[in-house]
């Protein structure tokens, strides 16, 4: 809390070691617990739910224990989604950081003009509040057979002579769908690089100038150094987003072809509203959330985000 | 003084140059693409600049495959959720920001808010794809608008607690020495002092709840709750793609939250990044 309550909050601590709560603290409280009470609830019921849809055949029938479990974590498909997500994960991740970085460290040296700068700056939080469906209509402009743009493009430069099935093969598929997470997320890190870089004391810099450093010194020494606790943050934020992708590659191959880019959120969608397994779909969201919350609780430890 | 190396400076520049080519060129071949008549979309090969730009397009999404009703559901759905979550997270942040309370409660309060930023969402829509339906709101924008702001409550907590904390303290307390009460003091000193950031945190989670497609696409089924993106998303699916209409509404879809963000640009930054970045 920056710089809230000096004097009242003394004077209080003193007031409660007297009475117990002050008025302005049961009126916090008063004003507090309801409101937290009810989104508390709202929140938990429906884990409450899907606990114990997951106990029941078919989410609604007979208690059958462990059973909905023992399905979920036996059907292979699952195994091919992770897998799935994984690798999703392994191209997206590090071709976001790399890029975004880089991208942040050109700008920050070569760009003098604050206009360049605040131009920039407005184009890249402009991908964050598109709609990921919008994103994906723009990519299937760009990759669908007969009218889309790469092929054209493509054939138009010569380099390729017959058209490209991005969409209908497994690899083509994967890294279009990939293409689009990085060409929306990319900003967002070069956001947060940028902002960081401007953190970095001139006097380091300078000093490393003087002694000689080059330009790829001067990053991995210096500038690197403030960057590393923003680098973990934004590795968590976009572990986590990838984790949840759904929108665009729903849009843009709906998992396919075969189960190619069915990743983790695709697969439990299939499994919950297109077979409607509503069992195993309830036992496959307690396993998710168990999974995320061991991932979350492990990965924030690194983090330095400010707690208060 | 630094010193410039023109050729390192070229090679920037280009790189540079090449990133924003990459990266507006598909923004370009969307509008492009929004603007060709049904003629020129069967051309044997796409014209890379639109021949006889038309708004048909648009025109027929909007009126003849009844988007302005999904237009005015997303409208409706996302202006109460913005309602909603302000309120809820006014209500929350208030007491932790302005009031005394032990610190471990405060901690507690903004950590669990953060945790619930990180649920997965395909996890909990399928129980609230079951409770929608027992309680008869199934195909009801109101089910959206709960989720909705639910969804939003951990950007509505920390972007308020953000701007209720830069007020000083003193601002209220020297209304409370006029005379002013609790409630007057908050209505006519914080709240119009916090009126930017309210603004920016209105517009940030409309544009997010603009964009939220997999709670619209199971929670709603007809015309009568559906919103923009899901429609969108029908156009893509069907047998055969008509392109300049799909990137019609792929241009309204996406026209909508940048517009908004961009008059309101100014106050945006710090909350969607979470906080990291601080203008100085």
């Amino acid at each position: 809390m920056s710089g809230s309550v000096p004097a009242a909050s003394l004077r209080s601590a003193v007031k409660r070691r007297r009475l117990g709560a002050t008025p302005p603290e049961r009126l916090a409280y008063r004003l507090l617990l309801p409101v937290l009470g009810v989104v508390f609830i709202i929140v938990l019921i429906p884990l409450l739910v899907a606990l114990v849809s997951s106990l029941r055949a078919d989410g609604d029938g007979p208690f059958v224990g462990a059973q909905n479990y023992v399905r979920a974590l036996s059907n292979p498909l699952l195994y091919v989604a992770l897998r799935a997500t994984g690798i999703y994960a392994l191209i997206v991740l590090p071709m976001e950081i790399v890029l975004g970085t880089a991208l942040a460290l050109l700008v920050h040296r070569s760009v003098r003009s604050p206009t360049v700068r605040a131009l920039i700056f407005v184009f890249a939080i402009m991908p964050i509040v598109i709609p990921p469906v919008g994103v994906g209509v723009m990519a299937r402009l760009i990759y669908a057979p007969d009218y889309g743009a790469l092929n054209h493009l493509l054939q138009l430069a010569g380099l390729i002579q017959r058209e490209i099935p991005w969409l209908s093969q497994p690899t083509g598929a994967m890294l279009s769908v990939a293409s689009v997470d990085v060409w929306q997320w990319t900003p967002f890190v070069y956001l947060v690089m940028f902002a960081g870089l401007q953190t970095v004391p001139r006097e380091s810099v300078e000093a490393a100038q003087v002694d000689g450093a080059t330009w790829w010194q001067q990053f991995l020494r210096i500038e690197l150094f403030y960057l590393r606790p923003l680098l973990l943050l934004v590795l968590f934020l976009r572990l986590a987003d990838v984790l949840r992708v759904f929108d665009h590659i729903f849009v843009l191959t709906g998992g396919g072809p075969g189960t190619a880019t069915q990743l983790l959120s695709l697969y439990l969608y299939r499994i919950g509203f297109k077979f409607f397994n509503s069992g195993e779909a309830a036992a496959l969201a307690i396993l998710v959330l168990v999974g995320m919350i061991l991932l979350y609780t492990g990965v924030s430890r690194l983090l330095p985000v400010e707690r208060d | 003084m630094r010193r410039s190396r023109p050729a390192l400076r070229l090679i920037a520049w280009l790189a540079i140059a090449v990133f924003g080519l990459v990266y507006l060129f598909p923004l370009y071949w969307l509008i492009n693409t929004s603007l060709k008549s049904r003629a020129e979309l069967f051309a044997s090969t796409p014209t890379l600049v639109v021949e006889s730009p038309t708004l048909d397009p648009y025109l027929s999404v909007l009126f003849d495959r009844g988007f302005l009703g999904l237009l005015r559901n997303s409208l409706l759905v996302c202006s109460l959720t913005v309602l909603l979550t302000l309120a809820i997270s006014l209500a929350i942040t208030y007491p932790i920001t302005r009031l005394p309370m032990s610190r471990g409660m405060r901690v507690w309060v903004l950590n669990w808010a953060l945790s619930l930023r990180f649920f997965p969402p395909i996890a909990i829509v399928v129980p609230y794809f079951v409770i929608v339906r027992t309680i008869g709101l199934y195909n009801h924008p109101l089910a959206l608008v709960f989720v909705y702001s639910l969804i939003n409550l951990p950007f509505g907590i920390w972007m308020l607690k953000g701007f209720l904390s830069e007020v000083p303290q003193e601002v209220e307390e020297a209304a409370y020495v006029d005379g002013a009460t609790r409630a007057i003091a908050f209505r006519r000193v914080l709240l119009p002092l916090i009126a930017p950031g309210l603004l920016a945190s209105a517009v940030i989670i409309f544009a997010f709840c603009w964009s939220e497609f997999l709670f619209a696409l199971i929670l709603t089924a007809t015309r009568d709750a559906q919103t923009f993106p899901v429609g969108v998303q029908g156009l893509v699916t069907q047998f055969e793609i008509i392109w300049n209409e799909m990137a019609a509404a792929g241009v309204i879809a996406i026209a909508v939250p940048l517009v908004l963000m961009l008059l309101a640009r100014r106050y945006v930054l710090a909350g969607l990044t979470f906080g990291v970045i601080r203008e100085k």
